[in-house]
């Protein structure tokens, strides 16, 4: 299989700070992938190197099967976690602008621009300044911007944070538009949700280093399954829950692990005696149960590293 | 590639040139120079007019010349006025007496024309003159129309002295009885002893008069007179390579404050439009909008295409300014009926000669790029513009030194000071200009301009790698000591 994107080995540190370590990632063409990790974790710093704005100290990065990104930025397009405007253009006129950095020519940009701003209900706004925008809609304005030039590879840097449930759909159908158009999409993301329901696959880096990456399939499998509960009730109750070997509570809802060997059948009918179950699903484990001990496991891993040391 | 660094220029430059405000800070700075000059010269006009009489102790003549000798001794005033005559119809025959006038300062023959002329008019025509321009500034008032009836000379002064204490008189003079002997007993009596103009201009036009009668009175041929009181006048030459002179040409004068002029106008231009890049940067940067740019150009192209775009932004507002300045140079002067002496009225005149224009062009644009280099290159590593006022601040403060000098290299255009400065890139552009009254050598304007673009080039290749890293930076401001380990990354 072709992939729109590879990295081996890459290595990237600023001063005495190690921010990606030793990341070797492939991306199927075709695909959208999704990157994971927190804060902090060296996502935005791999994507700034495969958008060759950083160059990493070790190991290769191969775009679009071009070893230098530098020679086809105009087949990729990104959207930053900063997002800015020039808040004194029109609307048009910014994603046209950003079309035309891309090596379109000035007509093509300019009547593409108001076709996509159109098509995605910014129709009124053509002709109007980014200042007078909402949050929505000026990230709207500015994927739009990122799309203009219909790039090949598409890298979204935590494209849903800031967005209400209806812009958040708007961005999830332009990113199954593009999946539909052959394009590839990358994007990173805090919700665990968003990754679950769009991505084929998934990566997740912690503290520099690749965790996880693979199918959504691919990385679940293995993993212990778990109840999804609905609930009304004393939520403290669960705790008592006998073989319960990790509990995520949200009030309403909660996942709960058994210890190995243990029978869900008796958990169930241990919980009707002391909730209101209104849902009871023994399931894979959830992308978010999957992050949160992945973070769990590396942090006693580096601790124990640490003591060694 | 370049493309794109066109693609950044132009955008920059239509965004300010399509603001208001751009164009109000380009028409404000004539509106205010104009402002400056027209109010100066109002308040010329509006001085209040310094009314004066005088009691004459001799009783002869003496006063009706002496009057007659400080009106036509006006010689500005007169001179103005002859200029003015060029161009008003009902002055036609006056003016084919007088002879061909220019405008402008006026060469000390022409003044003495003029004044040999104004003196052979008859009263009816002086006052016409009188009317027309000449200085309203005195006004002689007679004992009589001051209503004084008094005959006895102690009695009008006293009466005079009170009118002087009230503010009805600036001054009056009391003329001696015998001045072909001595002239110890004339007198100048007012309380306003700061405005000397008055009693200088009537001193001297008595000092003439009394000249003239004791001079007649000494039997002394008034042609030999004339040969003793002759001034002497240095013809200017200017030497040339074989060690011979020739007459100095027009154009190679320069008036000493035309330069000086140059200059603050190109720090004014220099420091503002980079400083306009420097916050175009920094807010750029903190609208966050650099790295949706960073995904599609280089950093050396954003940062080229920048300080291209606001270069041509800042070239606009120059060349509005040279047209505001070359059609004031035409106009101002014979508008307002000032002649040369202010340094703006100096650098109009200048302007119509082209190698200035061209050299400030130059400077500008070669003192632009310096400053931006570094300008931008701050603005990259900062994030808000306070920060980046703390580090501007010794950039400021060396661009002080070029307006501090200024009037001091005007004078010694090739002074030892003068010549070190010009070979300090940063200080090139202004002292280059400053001393074009000298004018520098040849090779000089060759050497310095070639270090000059050096210095330009390294600048810019620091600023590039300044602007690579600084520009996603967020977070604290760097140290200085940070930037420059920055240049010596990659």
């Amino acid at each position: 299989m072709e992939h729109a994107l590879t990295l081996h080995g890459v290595t990237k540190r600023f001063g005495s700070f190690t921010a990606v370590s030793d990341l070797t990632l492939e991306v199927p063409k075709g695909c959208i992938y999704g990157f994971l990790g927190q804060n902090g974790a060296g996502k935005t710093t791999t994507i700034r190197m495969v958008m060759s704005i950083f160059r990493p100290d070790a190991g290769t990065i191969s775009v679009l099967g071009q070893p230098d990104a530098a020679a086809i930025k105009d087949r990729l397009g990104y959207l930053p976690e900063e997002k800015g405007l020039y808040k004194k253009m029109k609307t048009a006129e910014i994603v046209a602008y950003f079309g035309k950095l891309k090596g379109m020519d000035r007509s093509t940009a300019n009547q593409r621009a108001r076709e996509l701003l159109t098509r995605y209900g910014l129709g009124e706004w053509l002709d109007k300044r980014c200042e007078a925008m909402s949050k929505g809609m000026g990230q709207k304005v500015q994927v739009l911007g990122t799309i203009i030039h219909e790039p090949d590879l598409v890298i979204l840097d935590e494209p849903f944070s800031g967005l209400d449930p209806v812009n958040r759909d708007v961005m999830r159908d332009l990113i199954l538009d593009m999946k539909r158009q052959g394009r590839t999409v990358i994007f990173s993301t805090h919700g665990m949700e968003h990754a679950e329901q769009l991505c084929d696959y998934v990566m997740m880096i912690h503290k520099s280093r690749l965790q996880f990456a693979g199918t959504l399939a691919e990385v679940k499998r293995g993993r212990d399954r778990g109840i999804q509960l609905d609930y009304d009730g004393d939520g403290a109750a669960l705790q008592q829950l006998p073989g319960l070997a990790r509990l995520n509570d949200h009030g309403k809802s909660a996942e709960i692990y058994l210890a190995p060997g243990r029978d869900p059948q008796q958990a169930l009918r241990w919980l009707l005696d002391h909730v209101t179950v209104r849902r009871f699903d023994y399931r894979e484990a959830s992308l978010h149960e999957i992050f949160v001990r992945t973070v769990d496991d590396a942090n006693r891993k580096l601790a124990a590293a640490g003591k060694e040391g | 590639m370049a493309n794109k660094t066109l693609l950044v220029a132009q955008r920059e430059y239509l965004e300010n040139v399509r603001t208001k405000t751009f164009w109000l800070g380009i028409f404000i700075v004539p509106v205010l120079l104009a402002g400056v000059v027209g109010v100066s010269v109002l308040l010329e006009k509006l001085k209040e007019v310094q009314r004066y009489s005088v009691v004459d102790l001799g009783g002869g003549d003496l006063l009706a010349r002496a009057e007659r000798e400080f009106r036509s001794a006006d010689a500005k005033a007169m001179w103005r006025l002859a200029a003015k005559m060029q161009d008003d119809p009902q002055m036609q025959d006056l003016r084919d007496k007088a002879g061909p006038t220019t405008a402008g300062e006026p060469s000390a023959d022409q003044l003495k024309a003029v004044l040999d002329w104004v003196g052979r008019q008859d009263a009816k025509d002086l006052a016409r003159l009188g009317e027309l321009g000449a200085s309203r500034r005195y006004e002689y008032v007679s004992t009589q129309q001051l209503g004084i009836a008094a005959t006895d000379p102690q009695e009008v002064q006293r009466e005079l002295g009170q009118r002087v204490h009230k503010g009805e008189l600036f001054a009056y003079f009391v003329l001696g009885a015998d001045p072909a002997n001595t002239v110890d007993d004339f007198r100048y009596v007012s309380n306003n002893f700061t405005d000397v103009g008055l009693r200088t201009s009537y001193e001297s036009a008595l000092t003439r008069v009394v000249q003239k009668d004791r001079i007649k009175a000494a039997d002394i041929a008034p042609k030999v007179a004339a040969h003793i009181q002759e001034q002497v006048v240095c013809k200017p030459l200017q030497a040339d390579s074989k060690g011979g002179t020739a007459d100095v040409k027009k154009e190679n004068v320069v008036d000493q404050w035309a330069p000086v002029g140059f200059v603050y106008f190109l720090w004014m231009a220099i420091l503002g439009v980079a400083s306009m890049l420097l916050t175009n940067t920094v807010e750029e940067k903190s609208n966050r909008i650099i790295e949706v740019l960073l995904s599609s150009v280089s950093p050396t192209q954003l940062m080229q295409g920048k300080i291209w775009g606001i270069a041509a932004t800042g070239m606009t507002m120059v060349l509005v300014w040279v047209v505001f300045a070359l059609a004031a140079g035409w106009t101002v002067p014979t508008l307002l009926g000032v002649s040369g002496g202010s340094a703006i009225m100096a650098v109009f005149m200048t302007l119509q000669n082209g190698g200035y224009l061209l050299s400030f062009a130059f400077y500008f644009l070669s003192g632009y790029l310096l400053y931006a280099a570094v300008l931008v290159a701050i603005g990259a590593a900062c994030n808000t513009l306070k920060e980046a006022q703390n580090l501007t601040q010794p950039v400021m403060m060396a661009l002080m030194i070029p307006l501090l000098s200024m009037v001091f290299i005007g004078q010694e255009p090739n002074g030892t000071v003068a010549k070190i400065l010009s070979w300090i890139p940063f200080f090139t552009p202004f002292t280059m200009m400053n001393r074009a009254g000298g004018p520098p050598a040849t090779w000089e304007y060759i050497g310095t301009s070639v270090l000059l673009l050096a210095t330009i080039w390294l600048t810019m290749r620091a600023a590039g790698k300044v602007f690579r890293v600084g520009v996603l930076m967020t977070g604290n401001p760097p140290k200085l000591r940070e930037i420059l380990s920055w240049l010596r990354q990659s």
